[in-house]
């Protein structure tokens, strides 16, 4: 512990740094740790048994249901991202620039106030609008059309995907966007460039750390969930998440979900930091 | 001029349909827990209070409601001092490493509930300690400490940084500063933290359905009505449940937004 | 000064600029000539830069008309005109290195690559960076950035350039340096320069005319000169600064010269135009600082008063002496310093200035 530059380690400074360094030891890495030796254990007779074999991950590995929510999973977390920044983007714009501060800061309060607020009980609501006798095909039959399933689709996964990481999303994109220099998007302005191209060529460019960043986080939380997958998306075909979910539940097969939990986290790990690198890589 | 305001105007109705998605679920859940019908259709059936009369009778909910409030209040006030006092250290000292110890701290929100589940399960079930109330509550605390200490760092950062060596130089030794200067100045954020910790807890399910076995909370109840058959109870249940959680980030919120006072 | 006949290449024309309840600029009425170095000064807030961003677009009249080059321009956008400004904070951007942030205007109309590669080195070979060409922008010093600004707002050659305090983040002995590369660069060029300052000294030292504002308003436009020597009313003749203004009442008006009563004793000046001067009226002197002639002993003439000296404050060569008045209103004068080697100069020290009447510049009023 060293305070302001003289170098002593004190019985107060520890007092402060070790709670949050041993909760975190002893409950966050060792679980992680345990679980990852725990892909190494056996299964005999329903009971798993301490060992070191690599059949569970030779098992996972070599079975095409994996890679299938491997590559599914993956996929639904990219076009999350993709749509999810997207939709995000105006929205973020409008009320970075468009809109006085007092507005922007009671747009940030109702933002965030879903983003603690049940997400699953928020997923499972959208069965009400998105049913086939639900709230939109009921009017969409009004009229005459319909009903056209929403359901148990890749497109009910996908608005499940947005109720869960918009909110952030959004919040995330403000608060790089209302850091750009208005300055050097009125210069754009100045040497001729469009309303629209400035959005494109200053402003993306000046916000792309933040714009990269919350993108990660939508990767992120879409990779993980399994509630929009498995509620709104009928679990056709199960995620990753699904597939943890269901060999867990379903036995003493843990050994082999564990080894689905570590591929997500190398993954993640994987995604963050190529993000990361393109979020500060230098201009070729 | 005429495309400007069109811009306007559309990026203010695109602002408006975004904080409708947002916000609709919330509101429908609200609406059909009122709702006389069985199945969620337009048009709605007639009000009625069947589906809170259901649940308030049901004993299973009220066990799931009080668990939910013993894990969450431990939760709030655990993970509130751990995030406290990894604010301040990040505030106060620095030291070789502080950046893995910041890492350490900041990171279990990104890794997915389900996979914290599976580890916290796996190992509790280990070592005999699976499904009990304590167990979830160690592991809401890693999901919890990270949003406590961003809160109560967010107010320290407006601390004018003289006031600590300021108390010393007036002659209070560093536990006395901390109790006349930083506790003092920080107390609206742990409140703050304190709602926001508790809000989090009370709403995760994922962990907490890995690791509850009978100790239900109340999360772990909606997950497991919502795999069987369409049952409008779930609205009432979540309509609570909203309104609890959203209560708390509110004050959480107008905690945070309360300006320090400026410096004098 | 625009040539009579034809319609200069700016014209506001009764322009207002409202923000709310506030108005920024009151029915500005301004022509400003091809080739022609413009400042326009004011304290903040006097409503010089918002003149300036409704000539680029970035702000629209309330009221009025702004004409470039004989077109009304209200409607026009900020990017459908050619009228590239030179910004406070520069604002280069620092995603691009020197030579893109130069291109960018070219890159704008859509100019192929190499043409604009080519003009861009061009530009900076002219600002003498061209070596910095692929720097990134927060690498450079604060001399060399305001080259680079030059350049990315020179690249299109427009035939006006908009500088808004475009020095006020550099060092004062850049400032000179700054200001001699402006001006030869501005004649070089041949176009029309508007720059907005808060400096006395820089657009005293670079622009044909001054525009002073004050509030919203114009409260005066003609060159440096003019502007020095016959201020066109109170404010500008105080925002000048180097001046000592005396009011009072006209006792005496003969053979062209008034005569009137002031704090500071019986004065006198010769007025030329038609400056109300019946007896009993209030009346304004304006004596230029460097129009004080300082001695130790009284000389009896007329046009004296008795002084204590407070200050000294050197500048170069140039000597300014700070007295209290008999009054206790603050009176100075500007000396060579050879000049006052005769003096002896102690704080305290008692002194009597004097200055000849047709020196005096008279306003009207109190």
């Amino acid at each position: 512990m060293q305070a302001r530059g003289v170098r002593t380690v004190s019985f107060y400074g520890l007092t402060w740094a070790m709670p949050m360094v041993l909760w975190q030891l002893v409950f966050f890495v060792f679980p992680l740790c345990f679980l990852l030796a725990l892909t190494f254990w056996l299964v005999r007779n329903y009971r798993m048994v301490p060992g070191f074999d690599t059949v569970n991950w030779v098992k996972m590995y070599s079975r095409g249901y994996f890679w299938d929510a491997f590559g599914f999973t993956f996929t639904m977390a990219l076009l999350s991202t993709a749509v999810t920044s997207i939709l995000a983007f105006p929205c973020a714009c409008a009320l970075a620039f468009r809109t006085s501060p007092a507005v922007r800061r009671w747009a940030m309060f109702f933002l965030i106030i879903p983003f603690f607020t049940s997400y699953l009980v928020r997923a499972y609501s959208w069965q009400i609008f998105l049913g086939d006798t639900g709230v939109i095909n009921g009017l969409l039959s009004a009229v005459g059309v319909g009903p056209w399933p929403m359901l148990n689709t890749r497109f009910g996964t996908l608005i499940g995907y947005l109720t869960l990481s918009l909110p952030l999303v959004v919040v995330l994109q403000l608060f790089s966007l209302a850091s750009v220099d208005r300055n050097l998007v009125e210069a754009a302005w100045n040497l001729g460039c469009g309303r629209l191209k400035a959005v494109f060529v200053v402003i993306v460019p000046l916000a792309k750390v933040g714009l990269i960043i919350a993108a990660t986080f939508c990767f992120i939380l879409s990779f993980g969930d399994f509630v929009s997958p498995y509620y709104l998306g009928g679990s056709k075909p199960p995620t990753l998440s699904i597939l943890i979910v269901d060999t867990t539940k379903s036995g003493q097969q843990w050994p082999r979900a564990a080894v689905v939990a570590v591929t997500m986290i190398a993954t993640l790990f994987a995604v963050a930091f190529t993000a990361v690198a393109l979020a500060y890589r230098r201009r070729a | 001029m005429s495309a400007e305001r069109a811009t306007a105007w559309f990026l203010r109705g695109y602002v408006v349909v975004v904080f409708a998605f947002v916000f609709a679920p919330i509101a429908a859940s609200f609406v059909f827990s009122f709702n006389s019908d069985r199945f969620p259709t337009l048009p709605l059936g007639h009000f009625t209070l069947h589906w809170y009369e259901t649940i308030f009778n049901d004993p299973d909910v009220w066990e799931a409601f009080a668990n939910s409030a013993i894990v969450s209040a431990c939760t709030a006030v655990i993970a509130t001092f751990i995030g406290f006092c990894t604010a301040y250290t990040d505030y106060r000292f620095r030291f070789f490493g502080k950046s893995a110890y910041l890492g350490l701290a900041l990171l279990p929100p990104t890794i997915p509930l389900v996979i914290m589940g599976l580890a916290m399960l796996a190992l509790l079930s280990r070592i005999g300690m699976s499904g009990r109330l304590d167990s979830i509550i160690v592991a809401h605390v890693v999901l919890c400490s990270p949003f406590a200490m961003a809160v109560i760092r967010l107010r320290l950062a407006q601390m004018d940084p003289s006031l600590e060596a300021a108390a010393w130089n007036l002659g209070a030794s560093e536990w006395q500063a901390m109790g006349a200067v930083i506790l003092p100045f920080t107390a609206p954020a742990i409140v703050a933290a304190l709602c926001l910790t508790a809000a989090v807890s009370f709403d995760e399910f994922a962990v907490a359905w890995f690791v509850s076995g009978l100790n239900k909370t109340v999360p772990v109840i909606i997950l497991e009505i919502l795999q069987g058959n369409v049952d409008p109870q779930i609205n009432a249940i979540g309509s609570i449940v909203f309104i609890t959680s959203m209560t708390l980030v509110v004050v959480a919120q107008i905690l945070i937004m309360t300006k320090a006072p400026r410096r004098a | 000064m625009p040539e009579p006949g034809h319609e200069p290449l700016v014209v506001f024309e009764g322009v207002t600029r409202r923000f709310g309840d506030t108005v920024a600029v009151e029915r500005m009425d301004l022509a400003i000539g091809e080739g022609e170095f413009v400042a326009i000064m004011g304290s903040s807030g006097c409503g010089k830069t918002t003149t300036l961003r409704m000539l680029a677009g970035l702000e629209r009249p309330s009221e009025g008309e702004i004409r470039i080059e004989g077109r009304r321009v209200n409607e026009l956008s900020p990017a459908e005109r050619d009228t590239p400004m030179v910004w406070q904070t520069l604002a280069l951007f620092p995603f691009l290195d020197v030579r893109r942030n130069v291109e960018f205007g070219l890159r704008m109309r859509g100019i192929p690559a190499p043409a604009r590669r080519e003009k861009a080195m061009a530009w900076l070979d002219r600002m003498e960076i061209a070596e910095l060409a692929d720097r990134d922008v927060a690498q450079l010093s604060g001399g060399q950035r305001q080259r680079v600004a030059l350049a990315r707002a020179l690249v299109t050659e427009p035939r006006i350039l908009l500088l808004d305090e475009p020095m006020s983040a550099l060092d004062a002995n850049l400032v000179v340096r700054m200001q001699a590369v402006l001006a030869r660069l501005q004649r070089d060029l041949g176009i029309t320069f508007v720059y907005v300052t808060h400096s006395q000294s820089e657009a005293f030292a670079m622009a044909d005319r001054v525009v002073i504002m004050s509030r919203g308003v114009v409260e005066q436009i003609g060159t440096p000169q003019q502007v020095y020597r016959s201020p066109a009313n109170r404010f500008v003749a105080e925002f000048v600064g180097a001046n000592n203004i005396i009011s009072g009442i006209v006792t005496d008006y003969r053979e062209g010269v008034v005569t009137a009563e002031t704090a500071l004793g019986m004065l006198r000046a010769t007025v030329t135009g038609d400056v109300a001067r019946t007896p009993g009226g209030g009346i304004t002197f304006v004596v230029g600082a460097d129009r004080i002639a300082l001695s130790g002993q009284p000389a009896g003439a007329g046009n004296e008063v008795r002084l204590a000296l407070i200050s000294e404050e050197f500048i170069g060569s140039v000597v300014t002496l700070h007295f209290e008045a008999s009054d206790g209103s603050p009176f100075r004068a500007q000396k060579q310093q050879r000049e006052l080697d005769t003096l002896a100069l102690e704080v305290g020290a008692t002194m009597w200035a004097s200055w000849p009447a047709e020196d005096v510049h008279v306003l009207p009023g109190e």
